[in-house]
């Protein structure tokens, strides 16, 4: 297929957590938050004058001292933000607010703060940690807006004068349902019998979503959706089978390409730094404040293993396999970084289900943060496309 | 800063009967040689607690249903090994020290037994009593009982205690079938084996079926909580048990998560009133906060008299007894209040009289993060052995404060907050969550406290909120001149870090940080891989 | 009648003394820990016979 003009650059993007788009809306005035965790709204880190970047550690080598910090047992995504903090990498940050979400990201941010790894000499620089709930549900909904207003809203409007009205946080919810549109209208080609977008370079647009100022990126995004409505496919298909990616935090591109490499089509994303559901655009109405419409959306949305009552465990499974019938994939892979102890748990149960309940041929692998060009991976995707492969000819015999 | 520096202090007292601990072991055996002399008094004490044991359990095996539950759950098997836990957890004690074990050890022995006979008799697949079923609420093993303190009629049973806590104080390997069951459907060996071989007990088609309902709660890691996900699945949707997920909000000490907390605790009581036709009964509750708060202010004194020179009631036993007294027990089985009052009268006994229980107290140590639960009598091996005092550990710095106990509006109220305090503040959880302060910066407010002199730090490998804290447990007690001795394990799996694993790393540090010389040299290589 | 009650009384006690003899040879032989280790065995495998329905 023809080139996206805009992929280079969105590639580019990603190579540097300060990238240029972050550094040119400081340079318009704006504080940026940054934050890791799906379960912040990110809409509140958006509002007038603050844009939100999701910290990432590209280009990741030696992670030593996260390690000597954090010990080897806590998920590499933890230890090679903390690593990339330590080094300075972060320092362009005006606030950090993370979420209890999981234990290894609370500390990581802990770590930062204990160690001052950032915001030394920024007056007004903060860090701040939220409880989120873990059952979805009215008692659950209460906390998400105190914790909001407490953790996110007041210390803006303390520490940076922001404006945390009702109005502000609509605009905000405005500009980010914009993004949401156009990266789930991109996601939609993935749906083709002969889609006209690879899982890489949508796993390239849709992160750089994350990690760039949204009124800054939205521009290319239009480009980009038009460009994809001519776009026209390659003769031969370039996969053998279709694929969805499950499970948790990937924000690691070459992961999505090596299982593109390896023969698979990743026609759905249902992981974090994902768009399903990540990017769900959240319609308000004019009845009730946008800030409890923002924290229902999110509580109610959220695929978060942390989620412990039954309702959301058995829906996480069926969303997987909505998910699958929608894009129309042929299996699932379930990933999970390793030592994160929730998805640990989750790709042992979402695997057994997937597979058993729902019919899918489902593989269960466990990876790095920054894969690189794992051959293990590679040997493990390309054994399960061609299990894939052989059940399809089962069938059709 | 230098370090703090500790002037050995020598027992005037000379202990009586065998000192040299590790000659009662047997090279690759499952069982010791003998049992321990400790003098002519202190072993015939010891003698009549063992018969009392054997009584206890004698008295659980004539039931013919216990003896069809013991011969169909393979954990069970683990019970045979309970004399032998009693004699870990008691080696080297003497006078009131040895006392004040088996107040500790026995009372939970029996609360077992009985835990055990209840679950035989509920079982679908044993004693099958489905009236007396449906009077059970299934709780977590490591889940803070506080929301049964108003239900005077209802059992509040954890089939996870008996069935992969217990077992492995019991015996080390105890549970490693579970966790090989586990890991075979997929879970990695990197996550904590405890809620891993509660999963695995489980899903080995090993748990008993019972109750009316269940009470889970998200203590106390993130495996706890997704572990919980595998053993609801098979309660409601396979045993037809409804299950209530009761989350306990994980920064705990912030103000504006206490509404979320007490709400939970509420809508918990309401669940199990709804499935079990039973009603809150305040006269109760009031009665278990009574006594909620008379162990908690004996377990003070207790703390408070391990900041002098002459501490009396610490180590492994202090640890499990504070965890079944604080979580299972909550003040709902009288029989705790008694053995606190007759614990507290031993100590200050001793104290009075200055004893000590070893022949020389060469450290002060606070032991902070998760100790080894399969080597939990590791404490009496590092006094016998180094002479190194565990004036406390993480387990049982728990909750100091008093909680409402006297019936009124007002208290009702109060109540729900007390009783959110007391599940959010979950023995390990209180100290694992809650920021960094109650992990990090109260270690070393404990270390001024007491006038430790060194740290000894359990790193749990696969207890991800430590680990997060390793950089900076360091960097502190380095700032502070406080040596600090890490010792590795993996919780339930001795096939990780092994017993002499774990004492190595001590005998190391020991040796050649501290340079000094064993108390008890025979103590210090154990060929004890094979035993219980 | 005195001379009964002695005979009763020697009985007990030689009963007793019989009982403390074994009891506190088993207790201080620790010969219950070893019976009962040797049973494990035996009851592991009985376990591993039992059918279970295993799955997630």
């Amino acid at each position: 297929m023809k080139d996206l003009k805009h992929l280079i650059y969105f590639e580019d993007l990603l190579q540097e957590a300060n990238n240029e788009l972050v550094q040119q809306a400081q340079k318009e005035g704006m504080k940026c938050v940054g934050y890791m965790c799906e379960n912040v709204p990110e809409p509140l880190l958006n509002l007038p004058g603050i844009f939100s970047s999701r910290l990432r550690a590209p280009r990741t080598g030696s992670i030593d001292v996260g390690t000597y910090y954090l010990t080897s047992f806590l998920c590499e995504y933890s230890r090679a933000i903390l690593e990339r903090a330590l080094e300075g990498g972060y320092n362009y940050l005006d606030a950090c607010i993370t979420p209890d979400g999981c234990t290894m990201l609370n500390r990581c941010v802990e770590n930062m703060d204990l160690l001052h790894a950032m915001g030394k000499d920024k007056l007004g620089f903060f860090f701040d940690y939220m409880e989120i709930p873990m059952k979805a549900d009215y008692n659950g909904l209460d906390l998400y807006i105190v914790q909001c207003q407490n953790h996110i809203l007041k210390p803006l409007a303390e520490n940076y004068g922001i404006d945390t009205s009702d109005a502000a946080i609509r605009k905000a919810v405005d500009q980010h349902n914009k993004i949401c549109e156009l990266i789930r209208a991109i996601g939609d080609f993935r749906k083709l019998d002969e889609p006209t977008i690879t899982g890489y370079e949508y796993n390239v647009i849709c992160l750089a979503t994350y990690v760039a100022p949204k009124h800054l990126i939205q521009g290319m995004l239009e480009e980009t959706l038009e460009e994809l409505k001519v776009r026209k496919p390659d003769d031969k298909p370039w996969f053998r089978a279709r694929v969805e990616v499950v499970g948790s935090e990937v924000d690691d591109t070459d992961f999505i390409k090596i299982v593109e490499d390896s023969g698979a089509f990743v026609c759905a994303d249902r992981f974090c730094y994902g768009s399903l559901p990540g990017r769900d655009p959240i319609y308000l109405n004019d009845e009730e404040d946008a800030l409890t419409q923002i924290c229902r959306a999110y509580m109610y949305r959220g695929e978060c293993p942390r989620y412990m009552d039954t309702p959301t465990m058995d829906g996480r499974r069926e969303y997987v396999a909505e998910i699958a019938k929608e894009y129309k994939a042929d299996g699932i892979i379930y990933q999970q970084m390793k030592f994160c102890d929730p998805w640990a748990y989750e790709r042992m149960l979402g695997s057994h289900i997937l597979r058993e309940d729902y019919g899918y041929p489902v593989l269960a692998v466990d990876r790095p943060y920054a894969i690189g060009t794992s051959g293990q991976m590679r040997t493990r995707v390309q054994a399960f496309i061609e299990s894939i492969d052989i059940k399809k000819i089962q069938k059709e015999g | 800063m230098a370090s703090k520096k500790f002037n050995t202090m020598v027992n005037p007292e000379k202990i009586k009967g065998d000192t040299r601990y590790g000659d009662l072991y047997k090279p690759h055996g499952k069982v010791r040689k003998r049992r321990e002399w400790r003098g002519l008094g202190d072993t015939l004490y010891d003698y009549t607690r063992w018969m009392g044991i054997l009584l206890t359990l004698g008295k659980f095996m004539v039931v013919p249903r216990n003896i069809k539950f013991f011969f169909r759950y393979r954990w069970m098997a683990n019970y045979l090994a309970v004399p032998m836990m009693v004699d870990r957890f008691t080696q080297g004690l003497r006078g009131e020290y040895l006392r004040i074990a088996h107040e500790e050890q026995d009372l939970i022995i029996i609360d077992v037994a009985k835990l055990l006979g209840n679950l035989a008799r509920g079982d679908r697949r044993v004693g099958n009593d489905e009236e007396f079923s449906k009077i059970n609420v299934l709780v977590d093993e490591n889940e803070m009982t506080a929301v049964m303190m108003g239900f005077p009629n209802l059992k509040c049973t954890s089939r996870e205690t008996p069935s992969t806590y217990v077992p492995v104080l019991l015996n080390q390997h105890a549970v490693e079938h579970y966790l090989d069951v586990v890991q075979e459907y997929g879970l990695p060996g990197d996550v904590c084996p405890m809620p891993a071989a509660e999963a695995g007990t489980s899903m080995d088609d090993d748990a008993p079926i019972l109750g009316a309902c269940a009470i889970q709660c998200n203590t106390t890691c993130d495996g706890s909580l997704l572990s919980n996900g595998v053993l609801s699945r098979k309660l409601e949707k396979e045993d037809g048990i409804p299950v209530f997920q009761l989350p306990a909000p994980l920064r705990h000490k912030e103000e504006d998560v206490q509404d979320y907390a007490a709400e939970e605790i509420r809508r918990a009581i309401k669940f199990i009133e709804e499935n079990t036709g039973h009603k809150w009964d305040w006269d109760y509750y009031f009665e278990c906060a009574r006594r909620v708060n008379i162990a908690t202010k004996a377990r003070n004194e207790w703390l408070d008299m391990n900041k002098t020179p002459y501490p009396q009631v610490f180590g492994g036993n202090l640890a499990l007894y504070t965890e079944t007294n604080y979580m299972a027990i909550c003040g709902k089985v009288p029989e705790f209040e008694r053995a606190d009052k007759r614990i507290t009268k031993l100590a200050e006994k001793a104290y009075k009289k200055q004893k000590m229980a070893a022949p020389e107290y060469r450290h002060r140590a606070i032991v902070w993060g998760v100790q080894s639960h399969f080597y939990m009598d590791f404490l009496v091996w590092l006094l016998n052995c180094w002479g190194i005092v565990p004036l406390t550990d993480m387990l049982s710095c728990i909750n100091t404060e008093m909680i409402a106990e006297t019936d009124t509006p007002e208290n009702r109220e109060q109540a729900y907050y007390d009783m959110a305090m007391l599940t959010e503040e979950m023995i390990m959880r209180n100290r694992t969550h809650g920021g960094y302060k109650v992990l990090l910066d109260d270690l070393f407010e404990f270390v001024e406290q007491f006038d430790a002199d060194m740290i000894i730090l359990w790193e749990h490998i696969t207890c991800k909120a430590l680990d997060g804290m390793h950089g900076l447990f360091e960097d502190r007690a380095r700032d502070l001149g406080v040596p600090l001795m890490w010792v590795n394990h993996q919780l339930f799996d001795p096939r990780v870090v092994s017993r002499q694993g774990v004492r190595d790393q001590v005998n190391q540090f020991m040796r050649t940080v501290m340079q000094e010389e064993p108390l008890d040299p025979t103590l210090e290589i154990l060929d004890d891989e094979n035993s219980w | 009648m005195k001379k009964f009650l002695l005979k009763t009384l020697l009985y007990v006690l030689t009963g007793g003394l019989a009982f403390f003899v074994v009891t506190f040879t088993v207790y201080f032989f620790n010969l219950d820990m070893k019976l009962t280790s040797s049973l494990e065995p035996l009851l592991l495998k009985w376990y591993d016979r039992i059918p279970r329905n295993q799955h997630l």
